[in-house]
C-alpha cells in the first residue's frame, strides 16, 4: 500500500513555503538585475514560457498514461504551485500594467483568464467534491438522464397505481401540478454555488400537506413518491455538481491552446523587432 | 417450501422492488450431481474397490449415504498422457485419487508456457509506448486470436490443457511416481488453498475426482479417510504452517511436532460463500451477524488457541443490545491468545470477544495444554507483556476510527476484508473526471476494466474493481486455468489465450467485477462462432497493470491523489490513508 507519509495540510505548508522562497528568490533577481541594467524583460520572458510550457505538459501527461514519468497526483501539485509562480513572473513580466498593443492585450487578457479559471477550478475541485460525498450516493454523470427518466417513469405508475387501486385523484392532481414538472426540470447551471434545493423543499413540503386528503393506502404510495423525490434531488445535486467541475476545463484547456499561439506570435514579434531573429 | 429468488439491489430509479417475486422449489444438495454421467454401475464398482472396501456405508447418515456421495459429488475422468490434472497455484475444489494408471507430480515446476501460462514479461517503457501506438480503433478488438499452446477442447465442449514438451519435461529425475489408489488435491479442496503442485497424467490413466462437498462428508463419517486425510495434512502442509506463525518460531523441530499432533482441523461456513453472500446481502446487518457460524462465544472459558488457516473471521463483542464489530482475522493470525497466557499466569480471563465465521473459514485448534507445556514457557517477558496489555475489559463505547466505527462494519459487511488490492475512492477528493477510467481503457484494448462505481460509506467508495482477493472465489472452477494468480504479485489475471468464454469466474466474483465482453473485429463487428452466430466473449478484469512499467494506470492517472488499491488486511494503513 502506498499511503503517503505526509498529510496534505503538511504537503501544502512545504510546497507554499517552497513557492515563496522561489518568488522571494526571483523578486531579488529581478531587482539586482534591474539594478545592474540587464535585460529583465527577456530573461522573464523566456523563464514565463517556459513555465507556461511545463504547465502545458499537465495535459500531455495525462494523454500518455503508460508512462513511468511521476504520477498525476505530483503533476497536479507541480501544476498548481508552479502556477501560481507563473502568475508572479507574469506580474513581474509585464511590471503589472495593462499593456499598450493589441496582441499585448489580447495575449495579457488570454493569461489573467487562463489563470483564473485555474485558480477557480482548483476552488471547485477541493469545495464540490465533499459536497456531493455527502448529498447522497455517487453516480456516474453519463448515466443520470437514463436515471432520471426512470424516476420520472416510476412516479408516473406510482401515481397511476394510487389512482388504479383508489379511485381518487389526489396524488394524480399533484402530479400534473408539481411533480411532473419537478421530474422533468434540470438543475440550473451554477446551482450548487447557490445550494439550490429550493425546489425540493417547495414539493416536499407541498406532498406533506396532501396527506390530510390520503387514504392510507394512497399515503404509503406517497411514501413512495416521497423516495422518488429524494433520489430526484441526490440527481440533481450529482448532475449539476459534475458539471461544474467538467466545465470549468472547457473554458481553462482550449484557451490554454490559444495562450500557446499568442505567445509564439509574441514571442516572434519581440525577437524580430530586437533585431535577434 | 416456496422462497422469493428476487433480491436485485435497489439503486435510485431502479424498477427491481417493484418486479413481482418469483417463486421456486428450495435447492436440494444434490440438485447438481457432479456429473451426469455417473451411473449406478460406475457406484457399485466403486464401492467394490480396495478404497471403499473398508468404508461402512452404515456410518452414514440415511440423509447422506456414501452410494449417494459417490454418485452425485464424484465423477469418473480419464486422462491422457501429457495431460495436466492440477497446476501448482491453482485453486481447486476436489481431490483426485488414482484408480488405473500413473501420474507423475512436478518436483521442480515446470515454465510457465509449459503448463500453458501466458510467460511473464517484465514490462518496458518501450513495449506500453508501442502497444499504445498500436491500440486498437475498437474496443476488444482482435483478428489474430492466439489458440493457447497446449488447449484442447473435446467434442462435448470440454477444455483439456496439455503439458508442452512432454518427453523434455517428464524426466524421472524432475518428477515423482503416483501409483493407483494415491490421492492428491485434497487439502487445496478442503483448506481453500492453491494447489500446491502440478500433476501430470502419465499415460491414459483413470481418476476418482470427488468435489469437496462429497469429501468432507467422507472426512466426517468415515474414520479410515478422516485418519488418512489428517495425517496427510499433518505430514504435508501442517508443520509448514505452524512454522510461518510467529508464535512458534523459537520451538524445535521436536516440540512442533508435538503441537501438529495435539492440533485438531475444524472448518465453519459455507465452501461456496459468495452464493449465500449474495443471497443475503440485502439482509439486516444483525441478521447477518446472526447467521454467521460461531466459532467462540464471549465470556466462555478459552480451552485453546484458534489459529485462522484460511478465510476470514470477524471479531466482535457485545454492546448494548447489539453486537460491533472490533476486528477481523485473517490467515496466520490468532485468537484468544491473550486469555490464555492470562490464564496461564494464573488470572483467569474469560474470552473477550466473539469469534464469527465470514464465509468459510478453515480453523485450526491447539488445546491449551499443549501451550502451557510447550509454548508459554518460551515467550519473553516483552513477549508476555505485548500479549497482555490489552486485557482490560473492552470499553463501553465504539473506538471512533477517522471515518467512525462505521467504516469498519461496513467493509467486514461487505467482505472487502478479502481485498489485496481494492480500489478505494476518497469521495472528498474525487472530482469524478474519470482520468482513472480513460487510463485504464487507454492501457487495456480500449475497455476500462472497472466500474467507477460501487457501495459507499463514510465518504470512501469501492469501486467495481478486481480486489484481487485473498480467497478469490473466481479461480474456482475454471475449466482451462485461464484465470490464474501471478506467482510475482500475486495479481489475479486472466489469460485471454486460454479463456473460453464460460463466465463460471463472472458469475462466482461476489463482487461482480468480471465482465464477459463482445470481441470486434477490424470494421468493429462482433466476432462469432462458426456454428451458433453467437458473439464471442472472454472474461475481462483489471489486471492491476501487470504489463505496465508504471504499475496500475488508474492510481497513476489521478490527480487528486484519491485513488488508493488498497490491501484491506491492513486496518490501520487504510486509516492512515483515510486521515491524510
Amino acid at each position: 500500500m502506498a499511503a503517503p507519509l505526509k498529510s496534505f495540510a503538511a504537503r501544502r505548508a512545504l510546497l507554499s513555503l517552497a513557492t515563496l522562497a522561489l518568488v522571494g528568490a526571483l523578486a531579488l533577481a529581478a531587482w539586482l538585475g534591474a539594478a545592474a541594467l540587464r535585460p529583465v524583460g527577456l530573461y522573464t520572458g523566456w523563464l514565463l514560457l517556459g513555465l507556461v510550457l511545463l504547465l502545458a505538459f499537465f495535459n500531455a501527461r495525462k494523454k500518455l498514461p503508460f508512462l513511468p514519468l511521476l504520477n498525476a497526483g505530483t503533476w497536479l501539485q507541480l501544476h498548481v504551485y508552479a502556477g501560481w509562480l507563473t502568475c508572479f513572473v507574469f506580474a513581474l513580466h509585464t511590471g503589472a500594467r495593462l499593456p499598450g498593443g493589441r496582441l499585448e492585450f489580447l495575449l495579457w487578457l488570454c493569461f489573467i483568464v487562463v489563470a483564473a479559471s485555474g485558480v477557480s477550478g482548483l476552488w471547485l475541485s477541493r469545495w464540490l467534491p465533499p459536497r456531493l460525498a455527502r448529498s447522497g450516493e455517487s453516480l456516474i454523470y453519463e448515466r443520470i438522464p437514463l436515471l432520471r427518466h426512470r424516476l420520472e417513469t416510476e412516479a408516473k405508475a406510482l401515481v397511476h397505481q394510487a389512482e388504479a387501486e383508489t379511485k381518487s385523484t389526489t396524488l394524480a392532481d399533484f402530479y400534473l401540478r408539481e411533480l411532473g414538472g419537478y421530474f422533468a426540470r434540470s438543475p440550473a447551471l451554477l446551482a450548487p454555488l447557490a445550494g439550490d434545493d429550493a425546489d425540493y423543499h417547495r414539493v416536499k413540503l407541498e406532498l406533506a400537506a396532501l396527506r390530510r386528503f390520503l387514504n392510507e393506502r394512497e399515503a404509503a404510495l406517497a411514501d413512495q413518491l416521497g423516495e422518488l423525490l429524494e433520489a430526484k434531488r441526490n440527481l440533481d445535486a450529482q448532475r449539476a455538481g459534475q458539471r461544474l467541475l467538467k466545465l470549468w476545463l472547457f473554458v481553462h484547456i482550449p484557451l490554454t491552446y490559444g495562450l500557446l499561439v499568442l505567445i509564439g506570435a509574441h514571442v516572434w514579434l519581440v525577437l524580430h523587432y530586437s533585431h535577434r531573429l | 417450501m416456496a422462497r422469493s429468488t428476487s433480491s436485485a439491489p435497489h439503486y435510485p430509479g431502479s424498477t427491481a422492488p417493484q418486479a413481482p417475486a418469483k417463486r421456486a422449489a428450495a435447492p436440494e444438495r444434490w440438485d447438481k450431481p457432479f456429473s451426469a454421467d455417473m451411473g449406478e454401475t460406475d457406484v457399485d464398482l466403486l464401492l467394490a474397490h480396495p478404497l471403499f472396501i473398508s468404508t461402512q456405508p452404515g456410518r452414514f447418515p440415511a440423509s447422506i449415504p456414501l452410494r449417494g456421495i459417490l454418485k452425485n459429488d464424484a465423477r469418473l475422468r480419464r486422462f491422457q498422457k501429457g495431460e495436466i490434472i492440477v497446476r501448482q497455484g491453482d485453486y481447486g475444489h476436489s481431490a483426485f485419487v488414482i484408480l488405473d494408471g500413473a501420474a507423475r507430480v512436478f518436483l521442480k515446476e515446470p515454465t510457465a508456457e509449459q503448463l500453458g501460462h501466458r510467460r511473464q514479461v517484465r514490462p518496458t517503457v518501450w513495449g506500453s509506448f508501442k502497444r499504445w501506438l498500436q491500440r486498437p480503433r475498437f474496443a476488444e478488438q482482435t483478428t489474430n486470436r492466439r489458440s493457447a499452446a497446449g488447449l484442447q477442447m473435446t467434442r462435448d465442449g470440454e477444455a483439456r490443457i496439455f503439458l508442452q514438451d512432454v518427453p523434455g519435461v517428464l524426466e524421472p529425475d524432475r518428477t515423482a511416481l503416483l501409483g493407483p489408489g494415491e490421492m492428491f488435491g485434497e487439502i487445496a479442496a478442503l483448506g481453500r488453498t492453491p494447489r500446491t503442485a502440478t500433476i501430470v497424467a502419465d499415460g491414459d490413466t483413470q481418476m476418482l475426482e470427488i468435489r469437496w462437498q462429497g469429501l468432507r462428508e467422507i472426512r466426517k463419517y468415515s474414520p479410515e479417510w478422516k485418519q488418512q486425510i489428517d495425517q496427510r495434512y499433518r505430514e504435508r502442509s501442517l508443520r509448514r504452517h505452524l512454522a510461518e506463525t510467529a508464535l512458534f518460531w523459537n520451538l524445535s523441530d521436536e516440540a512442533l511436532g508435538l503441537i501438529a499432533d495435539a492440533t485438531r482441523f475444524e472448518t465453519f461456513g459455507e465452501f461456496d460463500w459468495h452464493r449465500a453472500y449474495n443471497r443475503e446481502r440485502e439482509a439486516g446487518e444483525r441478521e447477518r451477524l446472526e447467521q454467521e457460524p460461531l466459532i467462540a462465544r464471549e465470556g466462555d472459558y478459552p480451552n485453546g488457541l484458534l489459529l485462522v488457516r484460511s478465510g476470514f473471521a470477524r471479531v466482535s463483542s457485545r454492546y448494548n443490545h447489539g453486537e460491533r464489530t472490533e476486528s477481523y482475522l485473517g490467515k496466520g493470525e490468532a485468537f484468544g491468545l491473550g486469555e490464555l497466557v492470562a490464564g496461564w499466569r494464573g488470572k483467569f480471563r474469560p474470552l473477550r470477544h466473539s469469534l464469527r465465521a465470514l464465509g468459510y473459514v478453515d480453523v485450526l485448534f491447539i488445546p491449551t495444554a499443549v501451550l502451557e507445556q510447550h509454548v508459554f514457557p518460551q515467550l519473553t517477558p516483552e513477549q508476555l507483556a505485548v500479549l497482555t496489555k490489552d486485557l482490560a475489559p473492552a470499553s463501553a463505547a465504539p473506538q471512533p476510527d477517522h471515518t467512525g466505527n462505521s467504516f469498519l462494519e461496513f467493509i467486514v459487511a461487505g467482505r472487502f476484508i478479502n481485498g489485496r488490492a481494492a480500489m478505494l475512492i476518497d469521495l472528498d477528493r474525487c472530482t469524478r473526471c474519470d482520468d482513472c477510467v480513460r487510463a485504464c481503457a487507454a492501457t487495456h484494448d480500449n475497455n476500462p476494466r472497472f466500474i467507477r462505481h460501487g457501495p459507499e460509506s463514510g465518504g470512501v467508495m469501492v469501486a467495481s474493481a478486481c480486489m484481487h482477493c485473498v480467497d478469490p472465489v473466481c479461480m474456482i472452477g475454471c475449466p482451462t486455468g485461464a484465470i490464474h494468480r501471478e506467482s510475482i504479485n500475486g495479481q489475479v489475471e486472466i489469460n485471454p489465450d486460454t479463456c473460453i468464454g464460460c463466465s463460471v469466474c463472472a458469475q462466482s466474483c461476489p463482487y461482480g467485477t468480471i465482465q464477459m465482453v463482445a470481441l470486434h473485429d477490424d470494421a468493429g463487428l462482433p466476432v462469432v462462432t462458426e456454428e451458433t452466430g453467437e458473439p464471442i466473449r472472454r472474461a475481462t478484469k483489471c489486471d492491476l497493470c501487470i504489463d505496465q512499467p508504471a504499475g496500475p494506470a488508474c492510481v497513476n492517472a489521478c490527480p487528486h491523489d484519491a485513488l488508493l488499491r488498497a490491501d484491506m488486511r491492513s486496518f490501520d494503513d487504510l486509516n492512515r490513508w483515510l486521515r491524510r
